[in-house]
């Protein structure tokens, strides 16, 4: 009966977490649907390509799941790296790869409408735009270089010991464009005086960042559930070596 | 504890998933030659690295001399008397010659000793000025094995010396000569430790070590080497910095493999770029003169790819006498290259530009040369894909370019 029990509440927890994840996607589906035909149009004097200021509905939903995963990394690195926690090492994984995901995102949608607004998908000299790609190029080495070295406490220490350092990233990230405003637009919500949204916008811009931000705890459990049958099956895999 | 040489206090130590050590405890006197000799994956050479600092603990503290040597937290010193040490995979560079590495191994103990006595009785005297990339399996395995019981010969002071399957490739008359030397060495008051499955060290081993515990052999019969005192000379000191620089003149490493992205990048930019129609104190035409230098720093140190041949940075990193590395000659290609850009851009030379061309490779160099470093624990290091994090480098050259642009240097 516990068995059966246990197996029940492992479905149900890996539907949930399926579930989730696909509510996640419908919502940014529904909230580019929003942004592209709903959203009304900006100050045709205040931007070069107004039009292209709609993908933000979708690019600062994305960098603020980014950082909630970035955050599972940092926290995740830190579990493992003072208190071996299998739990913190799982964490590190999905985070590192959901902060991937949500990461190229956000450098995808930046750089086209960089390239609408500016001119150039991509500008060297501007700090928060540097440091967020800086944060994905992270994300990116920490997954394709997990991928190539077997699991170990040698391998799992030195990807938690970049994921901590790398984790310093994401305050500079979020303070530069207070600290050095070159061109990065500055913050839309909580930035002080004519800087906030209101009506319409903020509405289509919170339905975004509740989709992303469900989208990305779907991800996250997805991944923590796929690393811990990895390991388990690694574990199974090594039994029958001694057989 | 402050008795024994070699205190390993409750230590536990993983590799991989398998935990390979656990809680040991192991005090080693002066005089004493433990020999580990337990089956393959019991734990011999982890016994041996963690004895030497070389692998992080999990649990507990590693003493040389009463000193802290590492604990579980990292937190550790410089040995305070260095000990000789043989790794499996040998530990030392192709590109350094014999005498070269067995005078490192002899700074670092703080006097040298005339070694052709030794090295004769390896029958490797003749080889003394040869690559040690020359050298066949066996003879390699021998300069490993010199190099680890050398401390031995040079201090007065009783030492520490740990042995990795020193006999590995050895002919029979080598391994006869080693076990005499164990045998003067433990004479003199030096603890040894030996992982090996050969038989023949139960002849000067005092102890045997393994799954089933500690067993004691007798060693009271054992008559008295007599060998004539060896005259010390002074050492030399910048041991690392020394050898990257010889390493380096050697081989031309840095040339070969920072040069050459560097001349690359520097052609490239003056064929796709016409210079005259750059204005001065443009941030382009600033870009455009340090790029060669950027480039040859983001290759990297060509001494960490030297180092990983036959685990040598191991070595370097268990003595904790430094790392060699390519900073001087990192220096000075990122000098030559920025120089050689304004020439050919047939600009005036700016010297203050060009010592910042200097410090940009060489600053670059170092912080890849970190990432590099910090993967080398890994058991693939080099499919780890640290260039992927070059990137975060191009933030500071851009902001640095801007400096130079708005400080008029050109």
């Amino acid at each position: 009966m516990i068995q059966r029990e246990t197996t029940v509440g492992r479905t149900m927890s890996k539907r949930g977490a399926e579930g989730i994840l696909i509510l996640g996607f419908i919502g940014i589906g529904l909230t580019l649907g929003l942004a592209l035909l709903k959203a009304p149009s900006v100050s045709i004097n205040a931007f070069e390509s107004p039009d292209a200021q709609r993908i933000f509905y979708w690019h600062v939903p994305a960098a603020w799941a980014a950082f909630i995963a970035f955050g599972f990394l940092f926290v995740g690195s830190a579990m493992w790296f003072f208190k071996r926690s299998n739990l913190g090492w799982r964490m590190h994984v999905a985070g590192a790869e959901a902060g991937l995901a949500t990461g190229l995102i956000t450098v995808w949608s930046g750089m086209v409408w960089g390239a609408a607004e500016w001119g150039v998908p991509w500008d060297w000299t501007d700090v928060r735009l540097n440091t967020f790609g800086l944060l994905t190029f992270l994300a990116l080495f920490l997954v394709l270089g997990r991928q190539s070295q077997p699991d170990g406490v040698e391998t799992r220490d030195t990807f938690s010991t970049f994921g901590l350092y790398g984790f310093v990233l994401v305050p500079v990230t979020y303070v530069a464009t207070r600290l050095w405003q070159i061109r990065h637009p500055g913050p839309v919500v909580g930035g002080g005086d004519g800087g906030s949204l209101a009506g319409e916008m903020a509405i289509i811009l919170l339905i975004g960042a509740i989709s992303f931000t469900v989208f990305i705890i779907g991800h996250i459990l997805m991944s923590m559930r796929i690393t811990s049958l990895e390991q388990r099956l690694e574990r199974i895999q090594k039994s029958m070596d001694k057989v | 504890m402050t008795d024994a040489l070699l205190n390993l206090n409750s230590v536990t130590v993983r590799r991989g998933m398998k935990t390979v050590l656990s809680n040991l405890n192991l005090q080693v006197s002066s005089g004493q030659v433990i020999l580990f000799n337990g089956k393959n994956g019991e734990g011999k050479s982890t016994i041996i690295e963690a004895s030497a600092g070389l692998i992080p603990l999990e649990v507990g503290s590693v003493h040389h001399h009463g000193e802290l040597l590492i604990d579980e937290s990292g937190k550790g010193g410089k040995p305070v008397h260095p000990f000789g040490l043989t790794l499996q995979a040998d530990g030392c560079m192709g590109s350094q010659r014999i005498e070269e590495h067995l005078h490192n191994t002899m700074d670092i103990t703080g006097s040298r000793i005339e070694m052709d006595s030794i090295l004769e009785r390896y029958n490797l005297k003749h080889r003394k000025h040869d690559l040690i990339a020359q050298l066949s399996g066996g003879q390699r395995r021998k300069v490993a094995m010199i190099a680890g019981v050398l401390p031995g010969f040079v201090s007065t002071k009783p030492r520490l010396i740990f042995l990795d399957e020193p006999d590995s490739g050895l002919d029979q008359a080598s391994r006869t000569s080693l076990i005499e030397d164990i045998h003067y060495l433990r004479q003199k008051g030096h603890a040894i430790l030996i992982s090996s499955h050969n038989k023949e060290f139960e002849k000067c081993a005092t102890h045997q070590y393994n799954i089933d515990g500690m067993v004691e052999i007798d060693q009271e019969s054992t008559p008295e080497i007599v060998r004539d005192e060896m005259p010390q000379q002074p050492s030399k000191g910048v041991i690392a910095l020394r050898n990257g620089v010889v390493c380096n003149n050697r081989t031309m490493s840095t040339l070969a493999y920072n040069g050459i992205a560097g001349f690359l990048t520097l052609g490239i930019l003056l064929a796709l770029v016409d210079t005259t129609k750059l204005d001065t104190g443009t941030i382009q035409k600033s870009g455009l003169i340090l790029s060669s230098a950027f480039a040859a720093g983001l290759v990297g140190d060509s001494m960490v790819q030297m180092l990983h041949e036959h685990r040598s940075l191991a070595w370097w990193k268990a003595h904790k006498q430094g790392i060699p590395s390519s900073y001087i000659h990192g220096s000075i290609l990122g000098f030559a290259l920025t120089l050689l850009t304004q020439l050919a851009m047939d600009l005036p030379i700016s010297w203050e530009l060009t010592i910042i061309g200097s410090i940009l490779t060489t600053s670059t160099m170092f912080i890849v040369r970190m990432f590099d470093l910090t993967s080398a624990r890994l058991a693939r290091p080099r499919a780890a894909f640290t260039r992927i994090l070059t990137p975060t480098l191009i933030l500071p050259f851009a902001l640095l370019v801007q400096w130079v642009t708005d400080s008029n240097l050109i």
